[in-house]
């Protein structure tokens, strides 16, 4: 099991993180003999400054929040999803390919698109859970290796076999009007990608903690041996469980498309696929609380634009930071794992 | 001493002497501070206050053997203190001192064989060889004979005997009366993180120390029901692997309405024979369940569908879900066929019968003593009316209290008309319980008593009969 869930420990991860953040993002800043208040200042100014500044925040916190609510899915099944960068790519590339050739109305073309999307991350998904469910195969290095193939894979359709005529650009043509997710706040990025994200990590919880199905994954992540003896069957439950974690991470991926930028470009996410792992494992693989973290991830992402224009501390600290996290509470865990023996 | 473990108060003030040249016996139920003491006298966990003294190296044998099982015998014996050569370890001379060592204690060992090619006595030899090798003046033993066969263990207190006539402090760790009554010459009893008597061996007898340690009369079990056996389960030929353990071409029989007992040593096929009737590992030969053939490679699923509950070894990996509570725990299994709103009534009907403390459902069950636990896995698959129950080890590390309460719940599933399979390395836990014998060794049945013909010594040699 590569990380268990445990019950109310997400308020504390978080305030581990703001001391990450504030602590060593400052000696970071002062070795680059820059104000850390300054810096600081800036990151706040252009996470909050402007109503548009707001929607850009709440945009970069939707686009970590569906790949994170994807990897907790699988987390909380004791799979380690690191694939969600090239599910979420994948999603995105199907709902930019079906969207673009879609002469419906609105509210069969929206749905569809986002179908898309989730089917492609969904199957992207699937073929390490087979791996794993048929032969074994770990998931780490499947769902790692995959992110490449899809990037690749991407980027020869739309050069290749789907490319435009006459057009040198690595994307898809762009989506009818129909098609694209209506704005959430005028002249800014932000959409209905929003909210669905929102209502998603609702369901989410609901499915983990209500329903049986919920159930058996939980019990087949936290004491595999034990829901074997139950009856569970641990290699379907593997299968189902990153199946639906790569589509939810595909649907992230179509949402950026038919969200923000219209049609699919190669270059769609910054590492959204990435970050999520942490946005996830602070959130303490709690949906509800997942929601809190891609909040404070929105923040860091669209203020460090502002603070490496305005301040000139280069946005790599926010990256700094975010590996900071990963490597704090992946450590918190081999502490607690060492007292436990 | 004083150690506490969070709000446990493993070891509370105790105070413990041991003289050159004696064994001395520390008894105490599962949970009593035995083993902590143990430990702060090795200084492998830390006293929140109080102070060790010894008149030279303190050595520790562990209740779960602490070997590199891939490496050979001298590499572990020697562990840590390889005779060098500059860079290099000097391999005939390790070879040497081991054989030398053996040789003086009189524990013959192959110091080149591969510790885990080796049976359970031998690798117990390997670890006592590596705790003398240190010369320790105080030599602590925990559950030393846990694995053990009968003779085995005679000849192993010889050793222990031995190691005293040259003036070493021995202190044995153990649950075993009969064992501290025929070798210690002192005794202390723990109870609840302290001590509670302190006597000369020849001064008490057995039955007295029980009482000690539990603090009140031993519960009685609950009384045998006459049933009418009808043949349940029919094995024949049945052979299976589970992990190291095999089980070769068995046949025998369990009847409605009656307990066989499955007497063996630790490591002699018990796991395969109960994964393979858990569905975890497949089998060969034939296998019936009140007439009906049960498939060699059904799901766990499956066979609980037919009634088979299979209470396993290891509760904490095997049964359970440490982080989840008692409701969570019990529905376990029963996930799909039970509605949400009766989690609830079931989880209370566990804890009530089972006697569960707290008796609350939301009590999360990793916080619960190794007792209440095991009424948790015990609660859950006996509930339902089995028809065959499985139990493997079922009170292992669990206080006398909670044990005769598992013990006279499966009584109570036989009166009703259960069949259970009791596979257990506890001899008296055999006895007590079971309406037949079958004597396990070598992944074979050796021997067959009903309970009006049980004959300790025989049941004891049959046992050791099958190791190599």
């Amino acid at each position: 099991m590569p990380y268990a869930f445990v019950r109310g420990r997400a308020f504390r991860d978080i305030v581990i993180v703001l001391v990450l953040v504030f602590g060593v993002g400052s000696i970071a800043m002062l070795l680059a003999h820059v104000s850390p208040l300054v810096a600081f200042g800036a990151l706040f100014d252009g996470a909050f400054g402007t109503r548009e500044e707001v929607a850009e925040t709440l945009v970069q916190a939707t686009n970590l929040l569906f790949p994170a609510l994807g990897i907790a899915v699988a987390f909380r099944a004791g799979l380690f999803n690191i694939g969600a960068e090239g599910q979420l790519i994948l999603g995105g590339f199907a709902a930019g390919w079906l969207g673009a050739q879609l002469p419906l109305p609105w509210y069969l073309a929206i749905p569809m698109v986002l179908v898309a999307g989730a089917l492609a991350g969904g199957v992207w998904g699937a073929i390490p859970g087979f791996l794993r469910a048929r032969f074994g195969a770990n998931e780490v290095i499947a769902t790692l290796m995959l992110n490449v193939v899809a990037v690749l894979l991407a980027t020869y359709l739309v050069n290749g076999p789907l490319a435009l005529p006459g057009s040198g650009a690595s994307e898809t043509p762009s989506l009818p009007h129909a098609a694209q997710l209506p704005d959430l706040v005028a002249d800014s990025r932000l959409t209905w990608a929003f909210p669905i994200a929102l209502g998603l990590a609702f369901v989410l919880r609901w499915m983990l903690q209500r329903t049986v199905f919920g159930y058996e994954l939980r019990a087949a992540g936290d004491a595999p041996e034990a829901a074997k003896r139950a009856g569970i069957d641990l290699r379907r439950t593997a299968f189902v469980a990153m199946a639906l974690s790569g589509a939810i991470a595909g649907l992230g991926g179509a949402t950026i498309v038919a969200g923000e930028l219209h049609r699919f470009n190669t270059g769609l996410s910054p590492g959204y696929g990435f970050i999520a792992i942490a946005v996830a494992l602070v959130g303490n693989l709690d949906p509800l609380w997942i929601i809190v973290a891609s909040l404070a991830f929105g923040v860091l992402q669209s203020g460090g634009i502002a603070m490496q224009a305005e301040a000139g501390v280069p946005r790599d600290v926010v990256a700094l930071v975010t590996g900071l996290v990963i490597i704090a509470l992946a450590g918190r865990r081999v502490v607690a794992a060492r007292r436990s023996t | 001493m004083r150690r506490r473990f969070g709000a446990v108060q493993a070891v509370d003030g105790v105070d413990l002497e041991l003289l050159p040249g004696e064994i001395h016996a520390l008894v105490g139920e599962n949970g009593a501070g035995k083993s902590t003491l143990a430990a702060i006298a090795y200084g492998a966990v830390r006293a929140d206050e109080g102070t060790v003294e010894a008149l030279g190296v303190v050595g520790l044998v562990h209740q779960h053997f602490k070997l590199i099982e891939r490496l050979r015998v001298w590499e572990n014996v020697l562990l840590n203190r390889e005779p060098k050569r500059g860079w290099t370890i000097d391999v005939p001379a390790a070879r040497a001192r081991v054989l030398e060592l053996a040789a003086k204690y009189g524990l013959a060992v192959d110091p080149d064989a591969v510790v885990e090619t080796l049976p359970v006595g031998i690798k117990q030899r390997v670890e006592l060889l590596r705790e003398l090798d240190r010369e320790p003046a105080v030599l602590l033993l925990d559950e030393p004979t846990a694995a053990l066969a009968p003779s085995e263990i005679a000849s192993f207190f010889e050793t222990v005997r031995g190691l005293a006539a040259r003036g070493t402090a021995v202190l044995v760790v153990t649950h075993k009366l009969a064992e501290v009554i025929a070798y210690s010459q002192r005794v202390t009893v723990m109870r609840a993180g302290a001590v509670v008597a302190r006597h000369l061996t020849g001064e008490t007898n057995a039955d007295a120390i029980a009482r000690e340690m539990v603090g009140g009369e031993v519960p009685a079990l609950a009384t045998r029901a006459a049933t009418e056996p009808a043949v349940l389960l029919e094995a024949h030929g049945l052979s299976a692997t589970s992990g190291t353990s095999a089980l070769t071409d068995v046949t025998f029989a369990v009847r409605a309405g009656e307990i066989v007992g499955i007497a063996g040593i630790e490591g002699n096929g018990q796991s395969a024979l109960a994964d393979a009737l858990a569905g975890i590992v497949p089998f060969t030969g034939e296998l019936r369940l009140a007439g009906v053939v049960l498939r060699p490679d059904d799901s766990p699923a499956a066979r609980l569908a037919r009634g088979i509950r299979v209470i396993p070894q290891d509760r904490r990996r095997e049964a359970l879900v440490l982080d989840w509570d008692v409701c969570d725990n019990v529905v376990l299994g029963r996930q799909r066929t039970l509605p949400r709103a009766g989690y609830d009534a079931a989880a209370r009907e566990v804890i009530e019968r089972f006697d569960v403390r707290p008796p609350d459902p939301g009590a999360i069950v990793g916080m619960l003593s190794g007792g209440n636990q095991q009424k948790v896995v015990v609660g859950r698959l006996l509930s339902g009316a089995p028809k065959l129950v499985v139990a493997y080890q079922p009170t292992r590390g669990i206080d006398i209290g909670a044990a005769a309460l598992v013990q006279s719940r499966l009584i109570e599933a036989r009166n009703a008309g259960a069949g259970v399979l009791l596979i257990s390395f506890e001899l008296d836990e055999i006895f007590a319980c079971a309406d037949r014998v079958l004597v396990i060794a070598g992944g074979a049945f050796v021997g067959s008593f009903d309970r009006a013909a049980i004959d300790r010594g025989r049941i004891g040699a049959l046992m050791a009969g099958g190791r190599a």
